[in-house]
C-alpha cells in the first residue's frame, strides 16, 4: 500500500511532515512520488497563503473525481484556518490537527483498512477512540490488506477527532522520519501569541506551546550521536520558548545553554541554528550563550519586517526600530563574527514612500548579510486582509528591487572580507552550476566548490575563498 | 533549578478547560460586557484573551476589561456588522461554556512607575477596555483618560472613572466633554513630556495621535500602542 503526501508552506510544515510520514510509514504504507498509484493521499496545508489554499482545493477536487475509478482515502492537516477547516470537512475523508496525529492510525481503521496497528490493538471502529496512544507497533508489510469495498466511514462522513484536551505532547512524541541524513529540524515550540496583522499563524496553529525541554534535549542528543551536521531549532517564535509555562520550564537561553554544553562535549562537530525569533522576546542572554558555545552557530535570523515605526505599529509587531537597533548592537558587540539575516515586507498596507525609505535606511544601517524580502500580499484570515491593499503591484516590485540592490551592496562588502580566508563549510547539495557543489559557512554564506563528488554532500570541508559575488562566494578545498 | 524545571515540565499535562458564562451586560444596542469564570488565571492588566464559544473553531482577541483583583473575567465586545464571533458571543446565556486561551500581550504598565509617573490614556470606542482594567486594578494611578466616541452613549460605564480624570470626546453629537475628534482635543492640550502615554484603538487614531505627541516633544519610548483591528 502506498501513500503520497504533499507539503505546502513553511519549514514548520516541512518538519511536521517528517512526523506525519513516520506515523503513516509505521502503519505499513510506503511513500510514492506518484500520487496516481497511492491509496492514501494527504496534504499538509497552509492557510497562510491564498495560492497554497487554491492548490489544496485543486488537488482535492481531482482526487475526489478519481474516487469513482480507484480506492482512495484523503486527509488534510497542517496550518488550517477555522473557515477552511469547515470547508475541508465536506471535501476530505479526514481532517485533523497536528496534535491529533498520534490518533491517525485509529482514524484510518474506521475506513476498513487493516494494518498491523489495528490487529495488534484489536481496534474496532465502533469503539470510542482511546487517547493518547503514541506508541505504534513494528510493521510487517505482508500483513497489510486494503478493503476495497469501504472507502467511507460507517457514518459516511469526514472523520474529525475531538479530544478532551489539546495536547501537543503526543505529536512531539512521534519520532520523525528525517528527510536528510545531515540536516535536522527540531520543533521546540508551536503556535503564536504575537498577532502580527499580516499573518494568520495565531489562527491556524493557536497559542504558543513549548515542547518539554527533556524531549528536545533527548532528540538533539540522538541527532548528534547519529552524526547530523546541522540542527535547527524550530518555532513560530522560537525565542519565546518557555514563556507559556510561567517559570515551570527552562527559558530559551537556558535551553540553548543545555544544548551548547552537550554539543561542545561531543566529538561530532555540528552547528545549531534557530528560526524564527521575534525581536520582542530577544534577550541579551541568547547572544551571550551563542558566544559561549562553539556548536551554537554564529548566525542569527531576526525579522525586521519594516524600518518604519508606524508601519511596525500597523503590523502590530510590538517593537520599534529603536528596540530592534538595540538588538543588532548587542549582536555586533557580543558576537562580532555573527552573520545577520532578516525578513522584510515591502508594500504593506498604506506604506508610503517616506516609510519605505526608512526601511532602506535600516538596511544601510544594519548591513544584513541576507534579507528575505517579500512583496506584501493579503493573507486570508490575517487582520490586514480586511484592509485595502493600496500599494500597487508596480510600486511593490520597484521597492523590492531597490531593497535587493541595497542588500547586495552590504552583502558584497561582507563577502569581500572573506576573500582568501580559510573557512569550514558544510557541503549541502549539488550546485546548479555544472560540476560544482554548494556549501554553507557557519554563517550560512554560500560557497560554491568545484567538484562533482556527491559523496562530499553532508561533510564538513576546509576551503579557501578565492572569488566572491553579491550573495555567494567560490572556494577551493584545502582539506 | 534547570533540572527541577525540566522535571516539572515533563509531567505537565496541557489541558484546555472551558470557562462558564456568568452573565452578559448590554451597554448599548451593539456593545456588551461578557463576564465569565476566571479559573484562577493569572493576568496582568492590559493583556488580552482569545475567546470563542466552546466547540466552535472561531475565536477572537479581546482585552481583559476587569480588575486583576476580581475573581472573574470580563471582556468588552462591540458587535461587528460582518463579524462572526461578536455576533455569537452576544447570544450567550449564563451557564454557557466559552473557550478561552491566554492571557497574551505586552500592553501593560511598568510596575516600577505605576505609582510615580503621570499616565495619559487615549482610547477610541472599545479601546477603552484595557484602560478600564488599569484604572480598576491600580487605585493609586495618576491618570487622565481621553475617550473618543461617535456618540456620547458610547461612553461605556463612565461612572467607573473619576470625572476629573475622564474626558469624553464625542464627534457626532454635542453631549461630550469635548465636542469633536480626540485628535483635535489633544492638539489643544499641554502635555508634560515625561508623561507615559498609552494609545488603544484603531490604527488611524493611533498614527495621528502619535504624530501629535511627538510634535509636542513626547519621546517615542514613552508612547505605547495597542492596535484594535
Amino acid at each position: 500500500m502506498k501513500y503520497h503526501l504533499m507539503t505546502l508552506g513553511c519549514q514548520m510544515n516541512k518538519s511536521d511532515s517528517e512526523r506525519v510520514q513516520s506515523v503513516v510509514e509505521k502503519m505499513g504504507f510506503r511513500y510514492t512520488d506518484n500520487e496516481e498509484e497511492a491509496n492514501l493521499v494527504g496534504i499538509l496545508a497552509c492557510s497562510v497563503r491564498q495560492k497554497a489554499i487554491d492548490k489544496v482545493y485543486s488537488k482535492i477536487h481531482k482526487w475526489n473525481k478519481q474516487k469513482n475509478k480507484r480506492n482512495l482515502i484523503t486527509f488534510v492537516s497542517g496550518c488550517i484556518l477555522p473557515t477552511d477547516q469547515e470547508k475541508f470537512l465536506k471535501l476530505f475523508d479526514m481532517v485533523f490537527t497536528m496534535n491529533e496525529l498520534p490518533e491517525f492510525p485509529q482514524m484510518l481503521s474506521q475506513y476498513g483498512i487493516v494494518t498491523p496497528y489495528r490487529i495488534e490493538n484489536d481496534f474496532e471502529p465502533e469503539e470510542s477512540l482511546p487517547f493518547p496512544k503514541t506508541e505504534l507497533p513494528t510493521i510487517n508489510l505482508n500483513t497489510i490488506t486494503f478493503n476495497p469495498a469501504q472507502t467511507k466511514s460507517k457514518a459516511g462522513q469526514t472523520l474529525i477527532l475531538k479530544k478532551p484536551e489539546v495536547n501537543m505532547k503526543g505529536f512531539w512524541d512521534v519520532k520523525p522520519s528525517y528527510q536528510s541524513a545531515f540536516e535536522a529540524f527540531v520543533p521546540i515550540q508551536n503556535g503564536c501569541d504575537k498577532f502580527c496583522t499580516f499573518c494568520a499563524v495565531p489562527y491556524t496553529r493557536g497559542r504558543e506551546v513549548s515542547r518539554p525541554s527533556v524531549e528536545i534535549i533527548a532528540e538533539v542528543k540522538e541527532l548528534i550521536n547519529k552524526g547530523f551536521k546541522t540542527i535547527t531549532l524550530l518555532g513560530q517564535n522560537v525565542n519565546s520558548y518557555g514563556l507559556d509555562k510561567k517559570g515551570e520550564e527552562i527559558s530559551f537561553p537556558e535551553l540553548l545553554q543545555e544544548i551548547g554544553k552537550i554539543g561542545d562535549a561531543s566529538l561530532n562537530p555540528f552547528w545549531v541554528y534557530f528560526t524564527s525569533p521575534h525581536p520582542r522576546d530577544m534577550t541579551v542572554d541568547v547572544i551571550e550563550v551563542i558566544a559561549k558555545y562553539k556548536c551554537l552557530a554564529n548566525q542569527i535570523h531576526i525579522p525586521l519586517q519594516s524600518g518604519d515605526d508606524k508601519v511596525l505599529i500597523r503590523m502590530n509587531r510590538k517593537h520599534s526600530l529603536s528596540d530592534y537597533r538595540k538588538i543588532i548592537h548587542t549582536i555586533r558587540r557580543i558576537t562580532p563574527e555573527a552573520t545577520i539575516f532578516t525578513d522584510i515586507i515591502v508594500g504593506f498596507t498604506s506604506e508610503n514612500d517616506d516609510q519605505f525609505q526608512n526601511t532602506v535606511k535600516a538596511l544601510d544601517e544594519f548591513k544584513f548579510n541576507m534579507a528575505y524580502i517579500a512583496r506584501y500580499s493579503p493573507r486570508p484570515g490575517a487582520a490586514s486582509s480586511r484592509w485595502i491593499d493600496d500599494v500597487d503591484h508596480e510600486t511593490k516590485k520597484e521597492r523590492l528591487q531597490i531593497l535587493s540592490e541595497t542588500l547586495k551592496v552590504h552583502s558584497l562588502a561582507y563577502n569581500k572580507k572573506l576573500l582568501n580566508r580559510e573557512l569550514t563549510v558544510l557541503v549541502v547539495k549539488k550546485d546548479r552550476k555544472e560540476g560544482h557543489l554548494s556549501a554553507l559557512t557557519e554563517g550560512k554564506i554560500i560557497v560554491r566548490i568545484k567538484s562533482s563528488n556527491e559523496e562530499l554532500i553532508g561533510q564538513f570541508l576546509k576551503v579557501k575563498i578565492n572569488s566572491i559575488s553579491g550573495f555567494s562566494t567560490e572556494g577551493v578545498v584545502i582539506s | 533549578m534547570i533540572e527541577q524545571k525540566k522535571a516539572i515540565q515533563a509531567d505537565k499535562q496541557y489541558k484546555e478547560i472551558n470557562f462558564e458564562v456568568h452573565y452578559i451586560r448590554h451597554l448599548t444596542d451593539t456593545t456588551y460586557v461578557v463576564r465569565f469564570d476566571r479559573n484562577e488565571m493569572h493576568f496582568i492588566p492590559g493583556q488580552h484573551l482569545s475567546v470563542g464559544l466552546a466547540n466552535d473553531p472561531q475565536a477572537r482577541e479581546y482585552s481583559i476589561y476587569n480588575s486583576n483583583n476580581d475573581n472573574f473575567l470580563e471582556i468588552l465586545v462591540k458587535e461587528v456588522d460582518d463579524g462572526i464571533v461578536s455576533k455569537r458571543l452576544k447570544k450567550v446565556k449564563p451557564g454557557d461554556q466559552l473557550k478561552v486561551t491566554g492571557p497574551m500581550g505586552f500592553f501593560k504598565l511598568d510596575a516600577k512607575t505605576i505609582n510615580s509617573r503621570k499616565h495619559l490614556f487615549v482610547a477610541t470606542g472599545t479601546g477603552i477596555s484595557p484602560f478600564h482594567a488599569f484604572v480598576k486594578s491600580y487605585p493609586q494611578l495618576d491618570y487622565q483618560l481621553i475617550h473618543g466616541v461617535r456618540k456620547s452613549e458610547e461612553a461605556y460605564e463612565r461612572s467607573e472613572y473619576k470625572n476629573s480624570n475622564y474626558t469624553l470626546c464625542s464627534s457626532r453629537d454635542k453631549k461630550g466633554d469635548y465636542n469633536g475628534r480626540t485628535t483635535d482635543f489633544l492638539r489643544s492640550q499641554k502635555i508634560d513630556p515625561s508623561t507615559l502615554v498609552y494609545l488603544c484603538g484603531n490604527c488611524d487614531m493611533i498614527f495621528e495621535v502619535y504624530d501629535i505627541l511627538t510634535e509636542k516633544g513626547i519621546p517615542t519610548e514613552n508612547i505605547h500602542t495597542e492596535v484594535y483591528f
